[in-house]
């Protein structure tokens, strides 16, 4: 133990040689050390799978580790009696990779259970404008009222971040919060962070983006295969050294493949003068134009809750269009799943959980989802054709290294970037015409977000269309051959030519060109 | 082929599983046997006693074991229609009322519209309609459902009770004997009565066959696969091309077809007449039979055996130990407590899950405004 360890304080909670699996001969974590400071930001790499959540839900009581060792305050925790009531009292607290809202209630509902001064009633009032409150502080946009499960992704994930503060933890962990925030209000959230850091309490931090780890974190450990790598202190920090120690290699600069070019004058989609009404309140569309040509990666970029969702819907032909058209290869379409799917336009859900795939499903049963109508190769004649549907997702788990390498294995036991990768998988394996893609790499960590990208690139070159509709700017400038930008439900072009700081004020004003 | 099981999806997965369920199904139905020993000893009866009355009254000897085959039955196929629904994320609760159609509308044409008609003609027609008796029924909840957003819990149970006084009502009236003497059917013909070997009718292994079926369906077909999807996702489904509106309207009469064709055999195999306690409660012991079975169609076949044990021996301990026949109904409330229990430890209840949430998903985007 170093000199300046032993002068800091008691650790707030000292994990010793945690060692889990969930099923015999697959260790999920291996002997892994790890602390929480007073007044330390803590942050955990690793790559998808490496069992960071895992090691996080040990540390709030939801899984029990199978042998090492808990301390809370110095204090041995008996880990047969840990659970989540007892981490509640020790005042740990945790944002999870996963909604844990609960859907059926409004975001005042769920802020208030399970809230120790809330008293036996529920009041709405006090409830509403401390939701208000909380929103404003932390510069994080829910809105009141709705219900959970109208919510986006993003809103759904700052709702839990503003019921985590509100706790006023002593230890707080997140777990990828920003996975489905915009740039924006991810530097908002920092500060809250920091505020917490000077006020003495422990932060732990788990995202893929090492730049924001490198600007929040002062201690940084790093998991591989579920065995520490490393553990780093602040000025030790770098991205490319956190990149070799979470990869075991560098990465290189992705390669942009030029266009294959021509045939710009007939689009293969074309939305005009599309309107839809939002959800839970939300701005719905209105008047939206766009046009995606073979061979192109059209960009929308935006925050979320903009009608992101509603576009998502209509382009997946689950939401109906008030009016407009939609157009595919020219001839009008009634937007429907299995019309749209026989086109060959394939939809990559950006609620994975919820819309993308079914927890409780094997891999396979994942895989095979969307053919159930289609009488080709998993289904024939009205019987489920097995060997071959295992065969395939064996393929894919093969060529986009899912793990576990297991095709029976229930979709629910995956990491969140391991789900995501066979989500991606799925809709990429169909050689589809136009992939409407939503936030595509949410979740994934920077190899496999390169792999994702990669391909993507890849089916620009084999001229099919991709609609990139992402809450992450740097992922659409990345990609993207057009950009415009979804703000309150409408369209907004974005020069070619536009930096940052105007592409961010067509986001939010929306008046642009 | 070496089981219904869906081959090489999960294969190892399965045979775990298997073991696993079938141990938690024991662990339930030992445990609820030990509470129910426990009631039995306060009450001041010998528990050693009833259990031998018990088993006296439903497996030893031949005339025990047919008396638990033929309850074992009905409760197979009203499990069976339970099993599926919660699969496909439908609480249907009626399986009761479904019944009771189905034997209805089996009697109806048995005693008025087809009376004299020789047994090839006589019989299919009875079955049919016992099926066809109850998916009329089911589709009563399943319509009101999806056009109205009722939830099935309340209206299949309300539709039971419906049902009930529906025969209550034929048979002292348009239905009566007769010799007008009792509130009951006429006696079928023998011509519209199922055969039979050693009082065992054909109803049963004819029951056997459909759980079969139903786990065929369920676990190598496109049509079950949707089913299951919509059970556990609606939302995801629904992104999937499925139209869960769709799913849930064929599960509910498939289900009430089991159910009223479990009427009709008791009608034609067992009692010959239709008359208003014509089940002692099938259709809602059906609950515990799903749910000890955790939902798989093949295990529903053990877990109704067990439950026409409690059922044939139930009465046995009544008349020979003197123990209230409501030990067995104690029994089977905690295996029902004690199933629903001990699937929560593995997914089972997500399994059953979406259920409860079922009425806001449905609701949720609508595939171009279409329902059906
Ligand atoms: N309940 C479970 N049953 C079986 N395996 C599980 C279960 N939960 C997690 N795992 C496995 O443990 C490993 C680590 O998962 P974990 O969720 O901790 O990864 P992670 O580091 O958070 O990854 P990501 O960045 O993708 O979120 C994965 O291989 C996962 O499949
Ligand atoms: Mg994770």
């Amino acid at each position: 133990m170093s000199a300046a360890r032993a002068g800091a304080a008691l650790p707030l909670i000292e994990l010793t040689a945690i060692d889990k699996s969930f099923v015999p001969q697959r260790p999920v974590l291996r002997r892994v050390d790890f602390d929480v400071r007073p007044g330390e930001i803590h942050a955990l790499l690793g790559e998808n799978g490496a069992g960071k959540s895992t090691l996080m839900n040990i540390l709030i009581g939801l899984v029990r580790a199978n042998a090492g060792a808990i301390e809370i305050s110095g204090r041995p925790v008996d880990l047969a009696r840990f659970g989540p009531s007892a981490a509640a009292r020790a005042g740990i607290s945790m944002v999870h990779q996963h909604s844990t809202l609960v859907p059926a209630m409004s975001v005042e509902e769920n802020l208030c259970f399970a809230d120790p001064s809330g008293g036996l009633l529920f009041d709405r009032r006090r409830a509403a404008s401390r939701l208000a409150e909380l929103s404003q502080r932390y510069q994080l946009d829910v809105p009141p009222g709705a219900r959970v499960e109208d919510l986006s992704v993003g809103q759904r994930q700052r709702a839990e971040i503003l019921r985590a503060l509100d706790r006023g933890a002593r230890l707080l962990i997140l777990d990828e919060p920003t996975a489905a925030l915009t740039p924006g209000e991810t530097a908002a959230l920092f500060p809250a962070l920091r505020r917490l850091r000077a006020s003495g309490r422990g932060v732990v931090f788990i995202s893929h983006k090492l730049d924001e780890v490198e600007a929040l974190a002062d201690r940084v450990t790093v998991l591989r295969r579920g065995a520490v790598s490393g553990t780093l202190a602040a000025g030790e920090l770098d991205a490319r050294e956190l990149g070799r120690l979470m990869l075991g290699r560098d990465l290189s600069a992705l390669e942009r493949p030029s266009a294959s070019g021509g045939e710009r004058s007939s689009p293969l989609m074309r939305l005009r003068g599309l309107s839809a009404a939002g959800l839970g309140g939300g701005c719905g569309l209105h008047d939206v134009d766009l046009a995606v040509h073979r061979g192109e990666i059209v960009g929308v970029a935006g925050i979320d809750g903009n009608g992101q969702r509603e576009l998502e819907e209509v382009l997946a032909g689950v939401r109906r269009m008030d009016s407009g058209s939609l157009e595919v290869d020219g001839k009008p379409v009634r937007p429907h799943v299995r019309t749209l799917r026989s086109l060959g336009v394939s939809h990559l859900s950006g609620d994975r959980e919820r819309a993308g795939l079914i927890p409780g499903f094997s891999l396979t049963e994942n895989w095979i989802l969307k053919a159930s109508h289609s009488d080709e190769r998993f289904f024939s004649h009205g019987l489920l054709r097995a060997a071959t549907a295992s065969e395939a997702t064996r393929v894919a788990i093969a060529h986009f290294d899912i793990t576990p390498a297991d095709a029976a294995a229930d979709v629910a036991t995956l990491s969140g970037g391991n789900a995501q990768k066979l989500a991606v998988a799925r809709e990429l394996s169909g050689e589809p015409r136009l992939l409407v893609a939503v936030n595509p790499t949410r979740g994934l960590d920077v190899g496999s977000t390169r792999f994702v990208h990669e391909q993507l690139l890849a089916l620009r070159a084999r001229a099919a269309a991709v609609l990139l509709i992402s809450t992450e700017l740097d992922e659409v400038l990345l990609l993207a051959d057009r950009c415009v930008a979804l703000s309150r439900g409408r369209v907004h072009a974005i020069p070619a030519d536009a930096d940052r700081a105007a592409i961010g004020a067509i986001m939010l004003g929306g008046q642009g060109a | 082929m070496t089981g219904w099981w869906p081959r090489g999806l999960a294969r190892r997965h399965v045979v775990e599983r298997f073991a696993s369920d079938t141990l938690r199904a024991a662990g339930a139905v030992l445990f609820a046997s030990l509470i129910a020993g426990v009631v039995i000893a306060a009450l001041g009866f010998s528990p050693v006693e009833a259990i031998r009355a018990l088993l006296a009254g439903s497996l030893i000897g031949p005339a025990a074991l047919t008396a638990t085959l033929l309850k074992t039955g009905p409760l197979l196929l009203t499990g069976l229609a339970v099993a599926l629904c919660f699969r496909c994320g439908v609480w249907n609760i009626g399986a009761e009322g479904q019944l009771y159609a189905g034997a209805l509308l089996a009697t109806l044409v048995a005693t008025r519209w087809l009376v004299g008609a020789p047994a090839v003609l006589v019989l299919p027609c009875l079955i049919l309609a016992g099926a066809l008796g109850g998916a009329l029924w089911a589709a009563i909840a399943g319509a009101l459902r999806v056009m109205r957003g009722v939830n099935e819990v309340i209206s299949t149970i309300l539709l039971n009770f419906v049902a009930i006084q529906l025969v209550s009502l034929a048979v002292h009236g348009p239905l009566q004997e007769s010799a007008g003497a009792y509130p009951q059917s006429d006696a079928l013909a023998q011509a519209a009565r199922l055969p039979e070997l050693a009082r065992i009718h054909l109803g049963i292994p004819i029951a056997v066959l459909l759980a079969l079926a139903g786990s065929f369906l369920l676990f190598h077909t496109a049509a079950g696969f949707r089913m299951r999807a919509v059970g556990l996702s609606p939302v995801a489904a629904r992104f999937a091309g499925i139209v869960p509106e769709r799913q849930l309207l064929l599960t509910i009469c498939l289900a009430g077809a089991l159910a009223g064709l479990a009427g009709a055999f008791e009608v034609s195999g067992v009692t010959g007449r239709l008359f208003e306690s014509l089940s002692p409660g099938y259709g809602y012991t059906a609950i515990a039979v799903a749910l000890l079975a955790r939902l798989h169609p093949l295990a529903v076949v053990p877990s109704a055996f067990f439950f026409g044990v409690l059922e044939a021996g139930g009465g046995a301990m009544q008349r020979e130990a003197g123990v209230p026949a409501v030990a067995t109904d104690l029994v089977k409330g905690i295996v029902i407590l004690l199933s629903i229990g001990f699937a929560a430890g593995v997914g089972g209840v997500r399994r059953v899950g979406p259920v409860a949430r079922a009425p806001t998903s449905l609701s949720g985007p609508q595939a171009d405004g279409e329902v059906l």
